[in-house]
């Protein structure tokens, strides 16, 4: 494999607390050197990116890839395609598939299929109850062995504490994080974190939308439960009021909040409470989003997620933005991934302030229905760098 | 555990291979194929209606030397006596069935069949899905017609957002470098079709001068509950007719994937005209379904 040198550019790791104009050097599929003016060698891949912000390759937590069972939705091969174009080296797959990811054949097709199709680092979230049905505990130690990084029944909440309870002491000896989709959302994250406290299992929950729910986390971290949380493009951005201007493309669960919620969830990502950022990438097809009956709630959001963090959030400072798309996920998920000092896989994340507009008719992704169609967003994806190999790469940044 | 290759969607084939069961179609069409299935089982399960597709997927496993089952959804246990779909494969799998030819209603219902099969699946229609078959036949009607399809421009005209035929043909030409130009109603094409090689366009008779070959498609009543617009409005827009046949360039050919509704999208003037290629889709229906089934269960590449 011949080498890539990215020079000139932003060079942002919250690891190496490095913000600096700093040449990368990536040999091998993984990071070699960091240095001023580094000499290109022979063979070598030279991307001039002067003006931009190198960061070590983001990573979306929570994405529905939505194979095997759902392909007219997304595939493999599509949604990992939306996630390089949207930044991101690695993305975490949910279990809401059919047959859902409770069993280690179903990871392994998933896994064969990544390796034939996938563009991406995919690490699978695997069911906590069999068949996603909230009764019986999964083979933790059988999933983890099978690849599973992380643990979550998605959309549908284990809805018996003691089985959730009991599924999380089993769980305990083996690695991977429990995440929770909390709805009804403040009830479920006070029950959840009273689960997590008493277990001792490492607990995620995925999209935070409200304030009362922000604040339960605050209190349960004080008192010193390893409780991590996300939150998303949308819930950063719209209102309810937005969602009853927009329509169906505005549906999802949890459902779009307040004006205060929304400032809430701002502020929490600003003081530290929300750890991550994370797209909910949830593609369905135009028929489904288009039932004037009940149309499919949620929609894609790979390839607008870094824009939209953006635009939510234009004071947050550099390195918080990195710390929250790769360097916290990639710890919550316990991957190899969110630095890039020397030794680290070579996947990085090239992106500029350039003001740009959603087209959904651009995107890879099989899903086109999202809140964001036609809006400006302040900052694009310039390239993105999987394992030394540069998988998307904006035409400007090429020629 | 060995996943066999399946045939769910046209991304499954690479394009080489796209290219090779083409150039195994035409072989097949010319000279007499061999029992190249000899002691394969095939077991055809449909759970939608179908005249062409089930009768060419049986025609092409009988050419081939295969075993041929056909299973009616009434005989299947687990439609009726709760065994999953899951253990239904395990079950096939188990007596030897080489390969699935699979219809049903529901989109994702032949990868699911897949992931427990242990053997090889061919998508013979799913919802509004894919129908990879169909779009292959279509694609190599087309290259018949004109060889290279690299910067022709194609339209499909009608219910795209119900028609699985529609999108693996968007699929498949999209990705040979043909212009797929979408025409219909807003509500039977929002403009969230529209793509880096697919444009959508809402004036039927502004496309038809423009366009190498017209593709109809059949409204699928079954899968909506109610038209977007009236019958009248829908045939004033975009059923095919003498007049607008007349706006076609002298060499434009016209297809359907069948069954057509003569009223609807067309009228009996295209079923006379000197370019409707339909019977040439369904003839080599068969030698395409041929080729699918060699490659799945006797390529050794893949």
């Amino acid at each position: 494999m011949t080498g890539l040198l990215i020079a000139g550019g932003r060079v942002v790791d919250p690891v190496m607390a490095l913000d600096a104009v700093r040449d990368v050097r990536i040999r091998n599929g993984v990071v070699a050197e960091i240095g001023e003016h580094l000499e290109p060698l022979e063979g070598e891949t030279v991307l001039n990116v002067a003006g931009a912000v190198v960061a070590p390759g983001f990573v979306d937590m929570h994405v529905h890839l939505r194979e095997p069972g759902f392909p007219q939705k997304e595939t493999i091969a599509t949604g990992t395609e939306a996630a390089v174009r949207g930044g991101f080296s690695s993305v975490a797959c949910m279990p809401n598939t059919n047959p859902a990811l409770d069993a280690p054949a179903t990871l392994q097709w998933l896994a064969q299929s990544v390796q034939r199709f996938g563009r991406c680092r995919v690490y699978p979230i695997g069911a906590i109850t069999v068949g996603r049905k909230g009764r019986e505990s999964c083979d933790f130690a059988a999933l983890a062995e099978a690849g599973a990084m992380g643990f979550s029944d998605d959309g549908d909440t284990v809805a018996d504490a003691g089985v959730l309870a009991g599924a999380a002491l089993r769980a305990r000896g083996v690695a991977g994080v429990f995440i929770s989709h909390c709805e009804p959302e403040d009830r479920i994250v006070a029950r959840d974190l009273v689960i997590a406290a008493e277990s001792g299992k490492p607990w995620h929950l995925a999209h935070l939308s409200t304030r009362e729910a922000l604040e339960l986390v605050r209190q349960v971290r004080a008192g010193g439960t390893d409780v991590t949380c996300e939150a998303t493009p949308h819930h950063l951005t719209f209102t309810v009021a937005d969602a009853l201007e927009i329509g169906s493309a505005a549906r999802v669960n949890p459902p779009l909040r307040s004006e205060a919620d929304v400032a809430a969830l701002r502020e929490a990502v600003r003081d530290g409470t929300i750890d991550a950022l994370a797209s909910d990438h949830a593609p369905h097809t135009e028929a489904e989003k288009l039932d004037a009956a009940n149309p499919a709630p949620g929609f894609t959001g790979l390839e607008i997620a870094v824009g939209a963090y953006a635009g939510a959030l234009p004071d947050l400072p550099m390195m918080r933005f990195v710390e929250l798309l790769s360097t916290n996920p990639a710890r919550i998920l316990g991957i190899d991934a969110g630095t890039l000092r020397p030794g680290a896989p070579g996947d990085v994340t090239i992106f500029a302030q350039r003001s740009w507009i959603v087209d959904p008719s651009t995107f890879a992704s099989k899903g086109k229905s999202t809140p964001f169609a036609g809006r400006r967003l302040p900052c694009k994806v310039l390239a993105t760098i999987v394992g030394g190999d540069l998988r998307y790469c904006e035409p400007e940044l090429a020629g | 555990m060995r996943i066999r290759r399946s045939l769910i969607d046209l991304d499954d084939l690479t394009a080489e291979e796209i290219a090779q069961v083409f150039e195994q179609t035409a072989a097949f069409e010319q000279t007499a194929p061999g029992r190249r299935l000899a002691g394969k089982t095939c077991v055809n399960l449909f759970f939608e209606e179908s005249t062409r597709t089930f009768t060419s997927f049986n025609m092409a496993e009988l050419r081939l030397g295969a075993d041929v089952v056909n299973l009616a959804p009434r005989n299947l246990s687990f439609t009726s006596k709760g065994e999953t779909l899951g253990d239904t494969a395990i079950t096939l799998g188990a007596m030897g069935v080489s390969v699935l030819v699979v219809r049903h209603p529901e989109a994702g219902f032949p990868q699911r069949l897949a992931l427990g099969f242990d053997g090889h699946v061919v998508n013979a229609g799913d919802g509004v899905h894919a129908h990879p078959t169909q779009a292959l036949l279509d694609i190599y009607t087309l290259i018949e017609e004109f060889g290279d399809l690299k910067g022709r421009a194609i339209a499909i005209v009608g219910d795209v957002l119900h028609s699985r035929v529609a999108h693996s043909a968007i699929r498949g030409l999209s990705r040979l470098g043909t212009t797929v130009v979408l025409v219909g109603p807003e509500g039977f094409l929002p403009s969230t079709y529209a793509g880096e090689s697919v444009r959508v366009e809402r004036d039927f008779d502004a496309v038809l001068p423009n366009v190498d070959a017209v593709i109809l498609l059949r409204i699928q009543r079954e899968r909506f509950a109610a038209m977007p617009i009236s019958d009248e409005e829908y045939v004033a827009g975009y059923r095919l007719d003498r007049r607008r046949l007349g706006l076609l360039r002298n060499d434009a050919i016209v297809m359907h994937p069948g069954p057509y509704n003569r009223g609807m999208e067309l009228d009996d003037s295209v079923l006379d005209f000197a370019g409707w290629r339909y019977a040439r889709q369904v003839h080599h229906g068969v030698a395409i379904r041929m080729a699918v089934l060699d490659l799945l269960v006797n390529a050794r590449s893949l």
